[in-house]
């Protein structure tokens, strides 16, 4: 693709009104993620308008990511905006050796651990489902995949970040140890103890995969 | 079918199922424009890599001069070794602005000129552990100097500094206050 040819695709995309901008994104996201390559040279130039782009274009997976290990909407939506925050602020850095995905993905996993260590906002977590309902989480799971869902959020907070970025997420025990700073024995342990857990809920409602 | 083979089965469904679960889900608000108002308009900086790393040796400079204390005020005084290198005290300083008061510098000045003579009544492993201290102590002074060229209307920073070198002292006393009552027994 010609420069020029970039340069037109990113003008299209973000002059567009925001409803050609959804259609865009839901009808071509082949497309779109053709042009990522662009969009994060240009965002790597402090283009902010390239950056809103690839945030369109990964808001979904790192929101959704923030979300299963936090359990909590106003966490995740914190823990999404700062990871974005960061990738703008570390754009420089990326250089192409893994996904762009994947580098955020890590700054996210960044995000909400160093969010949970700081604040100890997972006792605040707990202790906010018995003091004030928190935001109801809509996963998009239905039937037996919700109360799934739901178990997951249930579980310990090491369990729970292991078995979403492992189980869910499909990410290698390496990889995910290396994202979480933990050993890859530790992962492997701490799957081991979500799925019992998990299996232990689940079997008392009756679930059937 | 033993209670470990529906056990494992469970578990391989419990895994199926999971990796149906929704991976994308959109957030219920848009959050782009907080994230473009703190792109576009970044909060001044307050808390640097650097100046985080200056914090870390800060604590570990606590950390290895307490133990320090507690070793040395322990230790009897034993035979005398060697000769202790050589250690360079520069001249107080902030960013190249400000410098502590006449009175600290005296008491530091004092201090350092009689370290030497100070370390060598120290046992070896006392006198290495007062060293690294010090070397510590002078390696973050020099980095929050660097941190503070950038920054020098940063007040945590110079905080920092300030507390750098009140450890200093407080080392360098220390080693004196030790040495004196060594050669009080010595005497005796």
């Amino acid at each position: 693709m010609s420069l020029d040819t970039e340069k037109w695709h990113l003008a299209a995309l973000l002059t567009a009104e925001s409803s050609d901008y959804s259609r865009y994104m839901g009808t071509a996201s082949t497309d779109a993620f053709a042009d990522e390559a662009a969009w994060i040279r240009q965002a790597q130039r402090s283009d902010s308008r390239a950056f809103e782009a690839l945030y369109r274009l990964h808001i979904d997976r790192v929101y959704g990511l923030c979300l299963r290990m936090t359990g909590n909407v106003a966490e995740a939506e914190d823990c999404a905006q700062e990871a974005f925050i960061q990738a703008w602020n570390k754009l420089d850095r990326f250089r192409g050796d893994s996904a762009f995905s994947t580098w955020l993905h890590r700054i996210a996993v960044n995000s909400v651990l160093g969010r949970m260590r700081k604040e100890k906002r997972e006792q605040e977590r707990i202790l906010a489902v018995v003091d004030n309902a928190p935001l109801p989480v809509d996963s998009g799971d239905s039937g037996e995949l919700k109360d799934l869902s739901e178990a997951i959020d249930r579980l310990p907070e090491g369990a729970r970040h292991v078995f979403v970025l492992n189980a869910v997420y499909g990410y290698s025990h390496d990889e995910a140890a290396k994202m979480l700073g933990i050993a890859v024995g530790t992962s492997k342990a701490q799957l081991h103890r979500a799925r019992r857990l998990l299996a232990q809920q689940l079997k008392q409602q009756g679930f059937e995969a | 079918m033993t209670d470990e083979n529906m056990t494992h089965e469970n578990e391989d469904k419990l895994l199926a199922a999971a990796r149906k679960l929704s991976t994308e889900i959109s957030p219920g608000r848009d959050l782009w424009p907080g994230i473009a108002e703190a792109i576009e308009n970044p909060a001044p900086r307050r808390w640097t890599p650097m100046l985080a790393q200056a914090a870390a040796v800060m604590l570990l400079i606590g950390a290895s001069s307490s133990l320090t204390y507690v070793i040395v005020k322990e230790q009897q005084p034993t035979q005398i070794t060697g000769t202790p290198t050589g250690m360079i005290f520069e001249q107080t300083s902030f960013a190249n602005r400000y410098s502590l008061g006449p009175g600290f510098q005296d008491a530091r000045d004092a201090l350092a000129n009689d370290l030497q003579t100070e370390l060598v009544r120290l046992s070896p492993e006392s006198r290495a552990n007062v060293e690294t201290n010090l070397m510590l102590i002078h390696e973050a002074i020099a980095e929050m100097n660097n941190v503070l060229e950038q920054e020098p209307d940063n007040a945590l920073l110079q905080e920092q500094l300030l507390r750098a070198y009140r450890e200093e002292l407080g080392l360098l006393r220390r080693v004196s206050g030790l040495t004196r009552n060594i050669m009080m027994r010595n005497d005796i």
